[in-house]
């Protein structure tokens, strides 16, 4: 009987623990939603009101209706998904010769791509504006695709090799006697065991660049202005749209959720591999 | 054919540490070879390069009479359990066993056909359908099995498939193995450190130590005829004793105890003869060491009892002999038994011998093994 109080006791705390930590977190989001849905009159009330005294989706109905918003969405998308394909192709098959042939070769490569992690990336910016204007990529596609991955690529490497540090060596020489190249055992057995890994890497690298805010400051304008640029505007020479900033906002991150909630399991999987002996 | 050659293979890594000295032997056509010696004696490197998931530094190496130095692993016809037992774990026991036969490029329903054979030989035919993380330790084991069988290749590498199970198991995958190999009659390399595996199931064993080969022979003649102090030590369990003593004439003096040697010993170690003052190493399993009130001999030491260990069938006398201890060079050696330098004597359950007594211990003395003290082989 006694156990099983102190259990329960020891259940309480725990989930108390828990709902701080939730609550730290998600309190500035959910400020966020319930700013979104107030009337623009009620947003810059004082004192301010954490809920809405009406629900009104006016906010939502001025940023979908204004013509700079969807294109940037759509910018922000296409750069995003391209960066996750572009650094996982990659990353991922550097991380695994780097991990599974290790050599010294391969030990400073992966010391590079932790040192580029350490450089700010404010100071790469005016290296990359002057490479993509004489490349003419200034203020396109591809040219923000290649400055997301070169920020996003060291990342997805440090990941994946963590995650392939968990793969034993044994499954891809069972490959290889099985009647595998070295090649098709990676394709065929050690890409699908790292399917998990992959998950947790792309996202990662998705929300680096569906996020960033610095690179598509310097490198684009009109054309591919994405999301981030087009949400800070709001703060207008008329003053801070607080409503249609934070509705756009909501917006943004929903594709990141929704993203986040379909690839849960492999997120799970991927982050606890290696965790336990299978 | 496929017969396996191996002939002055050495193995060097980038920092110089030379694993595999001038390795030669061959396995004939369906035998069954075990590799054996303590951790890191090369072993696993031996079979790793006969795989060729190692490269080998120099030497030939044949499969079937073709040099296959340079050829892939894939294409070496060859199947490899390994001790994790490598199963892919997206993958049901199913697509595990149909793998290699999917990549060999064979029609499905031929795969299906192998597939559920190897299934049938392996008692799998009802896990088919699972993953291996469903699987316990001794059914991945069968999995990893019937991935090799299922090839009907030209030769098995096993290393240390066994390791992971526990005793009791391991005891009934060994049959199943042995038996298996039989049946289908294929080349086997079997890797392991235990020596017990490797008398119970080999044809033939090589025996390695620091990347030398030792002995290449049949169990038997292994534990009968050892050509060296570490074969006869690494090779029965427990270990031969192994000490210092001087042979004059037909009499050996071990310690403070001496004895004669019966003239068989001289007829078949010829060059024993006309020994005087002769340092020899002289080595003594266990069972040819008996309690001389129930088994007298010609040949008696009397020596202090440190320890019994009754067993039910036999007791295990731990005796202090005052001889030199010789250590046979097994590295691992040392965590298996506490007290080292002891010899072990096995006696009949009958014997009244308590520790703490001075036993009076019969010698087979036909049954001791000599070896030359500065090369430390075998005297013949």
């Amino acid at each position: 009987m006694r156990r099983a109080r102190r259990f329960n006791i020891n259940g309480i705390l725990i989930n108390a623990a828990a709902l701080v930590l939730v609550l730290s977190y998600a309190l500035p989001y959910v400020y966020l939603l319930t700013t979104s849905i107030k009337p623009a009159a009620d947003v810059q009330q004082i004192p301010p009101s954490f809920l809405p005294a009406v629900v009104s989706l006016e906010n939502f109905r001025e940023v979908l209706q204004s013509s700079a918003l969807p294109k940037a969405f759509a910018s922000s998308l296409v750069v995003a998904v391209l960066t996750t394909v572009l650094s996982l192709a990659v990353a991922v098959p550097a991380a695994y010769v780097a991990t599974q042939y290790r050599r010294r070769i391969t030990t400073l490569f992966l010391l590079f791509a932790l040192v580029t992690r350490m450089v700010p990336s404010v100071s790469l910016g005016v290296p990359l504006f002057q490479l993509l204007k004489s490349l003419g990529l200034l203020d396109t596609i591809p040219g923000l695709v290649l400055a997301h991955t070169s920020a996003a690529v060291p990342l997805a490497l440090l990941l994946m090799s963590a995650f392939f540090e968990g793969v034993p060596k044994e499954l891809e020489e069972a490959a290889r006697m099985d009647g595998c190249t070295r090649f098709q055992a990676f394709r065929k057995i050690i890409l699908p065991v790292m399917i998990g890994g992959i998950a947790v890497t792309g996202l990662f690298t998705f929300i680096t660049s569906w996020n960033e805010f610095l690179y598509a400051l310097l490198l684009t304008s009109e054309a591919t202005k994405t999301a981030p640029i087009v949400i800070a505007e709001y703060n207008s020479v008329y003053g801070l749209a607080w409503g249609a900033m934070t509705a756009a906002a909501v917006l943004y991150s929903l594709p990141v959720i929704v993203v986040t909630l379909a690839l849960q399991k492999q997120i799970v999987g991927g982050l606890t591999f290696g965790a336990v002996k299978g | 054919m496929s017969a396996i050659e191996l002939r002055n293979v050495n193995k060097v890594y980038g920092n110089r540490f030379h694993a595999l000295h001038d390795l030669s032997f061959d396995i004939r056509d369906g035998e069954f070879m075990v590799f054996v010696g303590p951790s890191g004696c090369g072993k696993s490197t031996a079979l790793r390069m006969i795989a060729g998931l190692e490269a080998i530094t120099s030497g030939e190496l044949r499969i079937g009479g073709r040099l296959v130095n340079d050829v892939d692993p894939k294409d070496r016809d060859i199947a490899m359990v390994f001790q994790s037992y490598a199963l892919y774990p997206h993958k049901t026991v199913r697509e595990n066993i149909a793998f290699p036969l999917q990549m060999a490029g064979l029609p499905k329903t031929e795969i299906a056909n192998r597939v559920d054979e190897a299934a049938r030989t392996l008692e799998l035919t009802t896990l088919l359908d699972h993953r291996p993380a469903l699987l316990s330790g001794g059914q991945r084991q069968r999995v990893a099995m019937g991935r090799a069988i299922v090839r009907k290749p030209a030769a098995f590498l096993m290393d240390e498939p066994l390791s992971n199970l526990d005793a009791k198991l391991r005891v009934q995958m060994r049959a199943e193995i042995a038996s298996l190999q039989r049946k289908l009659n294929v080349t086997t390399i079997y890797v392991t450190h235990d020596q017990v595996e490797a008398m119970t199931m080999g044809d033939r064993v090589a025996v390695m130590k620091g990347g030398v080969l030792q002995q290449v022979d049949t169990p038997q003649n292994l534990y009968n005829r050892p050509d060296n102090v570490f074969v006869a030590a690494f090779i029965g369990s427990p270990s031969m004793n192994l000490y210092e003593a001087v042979l004059n004439g037909r009499t050996l003096t071990l310690g403070s105890n001496s004895f004669e040697i019966p003239e068989r010993v001289f007829e078949y170690r010829p060059s024993l003869n006309g020994a005087s003052n002769r340092q020899v190493i002289i080595g003594i399993r266990p069972e040819h060491m008996n309690d001389a009130a129930i088994r007298p001999s010609s040949a008696e030491i009397s020596a202090p009892v440190t320890l019994v260990e009754a067993l039910g069938s036999e007791s295990m006398l731990h005796l202090n002999i005052d001889a030199p201890w010789v250590d046979a060079g097994d590295p691992d050696a040392v965590a298996d038994i506490g007290d080292e330098k002891a010899a072990v004597a096995r006696f009949s359950p009958k014997s009244t011998v308590r520790a703490g007594d001075i036993a009076r211990v019969a010698l087979d003395a036909e049954e001791l093994h000599f070896f030359e003290p500065d090369t430390r082989t075998s005297i013949w």
